[in-house]
């Protein structure tokens, strides 16, 4: 193989673990809000699979992907209620909940998906497209990586600082922070902890949906049973091994992306292993990445557990 | 003004009230849903009962599309009265099924009597080491349950894709590969009951282990042990109970159990190793293990009641347009409100004058 | 200003019982006022009604005179209310500055933090406090962190602070700092409610309040009455403080432990070469402030959890590292000080409770079946020989009270223990009949030949029971003591980390 086209080759599996790396770095920021908050949110794969429906359906009804992607975000948050509602409102176990979202969301959207399409063939969209930066996208090597992605991988960057800065540097971020190590200490100052959860719950799951959204949108044009293929499994792995920190989870989700664009460029270049066993290494990885994870000293010490009154 | 009230005790009555609200506010709100789609409401719901239960032929396949959804509902009763979050269920299906068409090939040709308790032992090996696996993860490196069996359904579901695709098990001689095993010879299917062409023997096994989990669970030390695993496994350690050989216990039996749901599908419907056949069975497990009440009995009703949704879906297909995944829509519909009602059934209702 | 607060007719019920039955208080500007009462006298549901935790079914509050109603801590908060929860509500990973300000700010979206550091400065200033506001909180020892609690409250501009049970968990001598300081705040005006169950503080407030069962049975200016007299009125009849207790010699060595080391989760160490041993007839007093090691030191020898150095033999046997099975079977007996986590299963009946690490024993079983009559029986004969209220033998654990718990706990290892009794903090919680009861039982167990290990951070217990009284500080044993020759406040002065024979 020559040289010029091995670079050709890793600049494109780098693009593509840019490009990989957008819908799990929205979804696992929305549950690093959703976690910090103290709710162990187990439905992010339902979230993200009802994002990517929203989204397929409005794109494919009105033609405009910011239409699609809004639907997406209103999606992720009604999601996020349900949740809100079980969690915090009925302070049911928080795991149980989340299995219930996401065997109620793979339902509902395989049902209305399938009336939707009913008797005619699947209407398709056409996806987003790259936006190239001018000047910097005609750098060698880092321009196509990093300055000629879709445009909503340079907004899911932005929501690293974003989300670093509302949790540390924000007076929300500190009532946040709060709940998830001791909503008492809100209760006693007169603060409702429901609703500062519900609203936690909300806003996270409205960003795990718009990641769910931009899987649809950046990626396919037609949406699929089981589309999101544990990829809502792969983000809370992620916020483990992350240690529950935003820069943390940027290098996990990263690793993950870089993982997938690998796999999915050896399988195209044909390399002499079965194609599922590429398919499955994300899995493999998430496995041996949390019998690894010793240090788990971010894990709100609240989380998961029902808030009540004594 | 009415508030709610936490119970101090559990009232039977409003408990049975408050579900059989969920049972009402679930068909409501799936007649919606059917609303939504445009589709007549009232011919889908009949043609629903008529196919469940309009005739005996209904009701045998009413039969058989619960038995693997119980086992696998009896596989979560197990796991979740531990408190163990498996999600396992799914894949343990598949390897139930995989691990019995080995068990086909290595024992083809025994007499039936050990033929048959042959090929379901080896599935539900296959279930228990994929539970024994999720269960060491657990133990040695605190890997959460839930995870790390979402991971291994996964695997497990492509490592069937290879086996039946480039694998050993692929149908030979076709063109194109269809991702299935060839049938299996026909002394291999489970024997029919009372002469009918579909009621396989394979549906008894529910009843079994359904009456078997029901007196582990209440009257035996292990069943003890697993309920206060559930309860409190602080004060089970702090008095003895062996808490990492406990889960791996659960974590193996519930594995043994899925897996019978999947062998039990393929000796008895499917007859060929085949994904579609095994899909969603799992799932389906985990809701009717929950809407059960996590107790046996409560599992085979709500078992019972799904296979009769699913068989009915089967006749409703035929007569109209209506999509085959209204099921799993209606059961997670049911599922959340037999969450909520799990709730409300903790609560009572008080009337309280405005302060 | 006649009252800084007044509570009139306060009535609160939970489930049909009235936790609160028309209680009328007050409480005088520049006052300590002592809630005084057993636990589950109505105490807590008192002051939560007035910081607004719980909503009164009936009464009213009113604040400097006036009628306020309160349905939430921000209306107490607003009214000038502060409260001090015995177990702190403080977040370990903040800081001290982000515990206090964390809700309090109620604009803008950036922290502000400056503001809050200069207001905080004034008040520590004020009361001459040092506390370092950047530091984090799980930094801080236990006393420093009350301050946490206490500034929490000033802050928010209190002028009515309720403290509950506020030394619970200091050393003689950092109570006596918080009483310093309490009197320093009643000069600059604020008016304080301490709940309590101690009469050594009743005695140093100015007004007390006696609850018995939800209700007011008296309240007194401190300088007209007596302990006694405070005793008598909390428990409704006469009490005797003296414990009798026969003298035994000591018999063999039941337990001997030598040179015991464990390190914490983040290899800390939480016992530091720990060496004594007990014999038969004898019980052994742990003393010290809660989180001195007293707990770790039980856990080890129950076998929960592994030490890094050091040996412990029973009778003839090195047992060391053997898990809590091993152990149960050779006869130790283990009351942890944390019942509802460690000692029951809530939602098991009493039953259950009464078999909990023996379910596999074949005593209790039928072939591999549970043999539920037999449980049945024996439940029956122990719920009425440990004197447990309770309807029957089915009703589940966690619908008793601490004490009937307790009792649940006590039955279980008294009947199958042999040899070694482990009990920590057996009292902690509990009404004085009860508080009796387990004292008599300990005192039997010693007569019939127990070696008995008693950890209470209660003096005056350990003085009454121990034989031997061998005092904790940061994981070391600063000394082993006779409790007929030595002082409360020698022993009180060795919990503070001086060693024995350093004290004059």
């Amino acid at each position: 193989m020559n040289q010029l086209f091995q670079e050709a080759i890793i600049v494109s599996i780098l693009a593509a673990t840019m490009r990989t790396m957008t819908p799990l770095l929205f979804s696992a920021m929305g549950e690093l809000i959703t976690q910090r908050a103290g709710i162990w949110n187990m439905g992010v794969e339902g979230t993200m699979l009802t994002g990517s429906f929203a989204a397929y359906i409005a794109a494919t009804t009105t033609g405009s992907l910011w239409l699609a992607v809004l639907a997406a975000i209103v999606a992720g948050a009604l999601m996020g209620a349900i949740i809100a509602f079980m969690t915090a409102t009925l302070r049911v176990d928080h795991f149980i909940a989340g299995l219930g979202l996401n065997l109620l969301a793979g339902g509902l959207t395989l049902y209305w998906f399938q009336s939707y399409i009913q008797g005619r063939a699947q209407p398709t969209f056409s996806g987003f497209q790259d936006v190239a930066i001018p000047l910097l996208s005609d750098i060698s090597v880092i321009g196509p990586i990093l300055f000629s992605q879709r445009a909503l991988t340079y907004v899911a960057l932005l929501t690293v600082p974003l989300v670093w800065f509302l949790l540390y540097r924000s007076r929300y971020g500190l009532e946040l922070r709060c709940l998830g190590e001791n909503p008492k200490a809100l209760d006693v100052k007169g603060l409702s902890v429901t609703a500062r959860q519900f609203a936690a719950v909300m806003i996270g799951s409205a960003l795990t949906g718009l990641g769910g959204g931009f899987l649809m949108l950046g990626f396919s044009d037609r949406f699929l049973a089981d589309f999101t293929a544990g990829r809502g499994w792969i983000v809370i792995v992620a916020l483990i091994a992350g240690n529950w920190k935003p820069k943390g989870v940027l290098v996990t989700v990263i690793a993950f992306a870089f993982l997938e664009a690998l796999a999915t460029h050896l399988q195209v270049l044909g390399a002499p292993v079965p194609h599922q066993l590429l398919l499955a290494l994300p899995y493999l990885a998430s496995i041996g990445l949390l019998m690894g994870v010793r240090f788990r000293s971010g894990q709100p010490t609240r989380l998961g557990i029902p808030y009540k009154r004594e | 003004m009415i508030r709610f009230e936490p119970r101090t005790e559990r009232d039977g009555l409003w408990t049975a009230a408050s579900f059989a609200m969920a049972v009402v506010a679930g068909l409501a709100v799936s007649a919606l849903l059917l609303a939504s789609t445009g589709a007549d409401v009232g011919q889908v719901f009949a043609a629903l009962v008529q196919g469940a239960a309009g005739s005996p032929k209904a009701l045998a396949t009413t039969l058989v599309k619960a038995t693997p959804i119980i086992l696998a509902g009896l596989a979560t009763v197990i796991a979740f009265r531990a408190q163990l979050w498996s999600i396992g269920q799914e894949g343990q299906v598949f390897a139930g099924a995989m691990g019995g068409y080995l068990g086909g090939q290595v024992l083809a040709g025994m007499p039936p009597l050990l033929f048959f308790p042959g090929v379901l032992a080896f599935g539900m090996a296959a279930g228990m080491a994929l539970g024994w696996l999720a269960a060491q993860l657990r133990n040695r490196f605190g890997v959460n349950e839930i995870i790390s069996t979402v991971m291994l359904n996964y695997l497990v579901i492509y490592l069937l894709s290879w086996l039946l695709q480039g694998g050993p098990w692929g149908e030979n001689g076709a063109t194109i590969s269809y991702q299935q095993s060839p049938m299996l010879p026909e002394e291999a299917f489970l024997p029919a009951l009372f002469g009918s062409n579909r009621l396989h023997a394979g549906v008894l096994l529910p009843f079994l282990a359904a009456a078997l989990c029901a007196v582990v669970i209440s009257r035996t030390p292990l069943g003890y042990e697993i309920r206060g695993l559930g309860y409190n496994p602080e004060a089970l350690r702090h008095k003895g109970v062996n808490i990492a050989r406990t889960v791996t216990i659960v974590m193996m039996a519930s594995g043994a159990l899925a897996a019978l749901a999947g062998a039990t599908e393929l000796f008895g419907v499917a007859h060929r190793l085949r994904a579609d056949n095994l899909i969603g069975l799992g799932y389906a497990g985990i809701i009717v293990g929950m809407i059960g009440g996590l107790r046996p009995l409560g599992t085979v009703v709500a078992g019972l009641f799904f296979g009769g949704l699913a068989s009915g879906a089967v006749y409703m297909r035929v007569l109209g347009d209506v999509p085959a995944s209204l099921v799993p829509a209606i059961q997670g519909i049911t599922l959340f409100f037999f969450l909520c009602a799990g709730v409300l059934a903790r609560y009572r209702v008080v009337r309280v004058a405005f302060q | 200003m006649s009252t800084a607060l007044r509570v009139e007719g306060l009535t609160k019920r939970f489930a049909g019982v009235a936790a609160n039955d028309d209680v009328d208080f007050d409480l005088r500007p520049g006052e300590i006022h002592c809630l005084f009462g057993e636990n589950g006298a109505g105490k807590s549901t008192l002051s939560s009604c007035i910081f607004g935790f719980y909503r009164p079914d009936k009464g009213q509050i009113f604040v400097r005179d006036q009628p306020v109603h309160i349905a939430s801590p921000i209306d107490a908060i607003r009214h000038g209310i502060g409260m001090v929860h015995q177990h702190f509500v403080l977040v370990p990973e903040f800081t001290v500055l982000e515990n206090i300000i964390v809700g309090t700010q109620r604009s803008g979206w950036r922290l502000n933090a400056a503001e809050a550091r200069q207001k905080l400065k004034a008040i520590c200033d004020g009361y001459g406090l040092d506390i370092d506001f950047d530091a984090y909180v799980w930094e801080l020892p236990v006393g420093r962190q009350q301050w946490v609690e206490i500034l929490k409250a000033l802050y928010l501009d209190a002028e009515i602070l309720i403290l509950d049970e506020p030394t619970a968990v200091l050393t003689p001598a950092e109570s006596r700092i918080l009483f310093n300081i309490m009197g320093k705040m009643c000069a600059r005006g604020l008016s304080i409610i301490l709940i309590t169950h101690k009469l050594i503080e009743v005695m140093q407030s100015n007004r007390v309040t006696v609850l018995r069962k939800g209700k007011v049975v008296a309240t007194l200016n401190t300088v007209e009455t007596s302990p006694d007299e405070l005793a008598r009125l909390m428990v409704g009849r006469a009490v005797s403080f003296t414990i009798t207790k026969p003298e035994l010699k000591p018999g063999e060595t039941v337990v001997a432990v030598k040179g015991l080391t464990a390190h914490g989760h983040w290899g800390e160490a939480v016992l530091k070469d720990v060496s004594f041993s007990v014999a038969r007839h004898e019980i052994l007093g742990i003393a010290g402030v809660a989180g001195n090691g007293q707990k770790e030191l039980f856990e080890v020898l129950c076998g929960v959890r592994k030490a890094q150095a050091g040996s412990i033999w029973l009778m003839d046997e090195e047992i060391a590292g053997l898990t809590p099975r091993c152990l149960m079977d050779r006869g130790v007996g283990h009351i942890p000080d944390d019942r509802f986590r460690e000692g029951l299963v809530s939602e098991f009946n009493v039953a259950e409770n009464l078999v909990l690490g023996w379910q596999r024993s074949a005593k209790y079983r039928s072939g591999p079946l549970i043999n539920s009559k037999a449980i049945a029986k024996l439940s029956r004969d122990m719920i009425a020989e440990y004197q447990i209220a309770t309807r029957d033998e089915k009703v589940a654990a966690g619908k008793l009270s601490g004490g009937n718990a307790q009792k649940i706990i006590i039955a279980r290892e008294f009947r199958h223990a042999a040899g070694l009794m482990l009990a920590n903090q057996p009292t902690r919680g509990l009404d004085v009949g009860v508080i009796e009861y387990v004292q008599s039982q300990l005192l039997r167990k010693r007569t019939e030949g127990f070696a008995v290990i008693l950890a209470s951070e209660e003096l005056s217990d350990l003085f009454g029971l121990a034989d031997r009284i061998a005092v904790m500080f940061k994981g070391e044993i600063m000394g082993i003591v006779d409790p007929r020759n030595t002082t409360i406040t020698e022993v009180g002065a060795m919990m503070a980390g001086r060693r024995q024979g350093t004290i004059q």
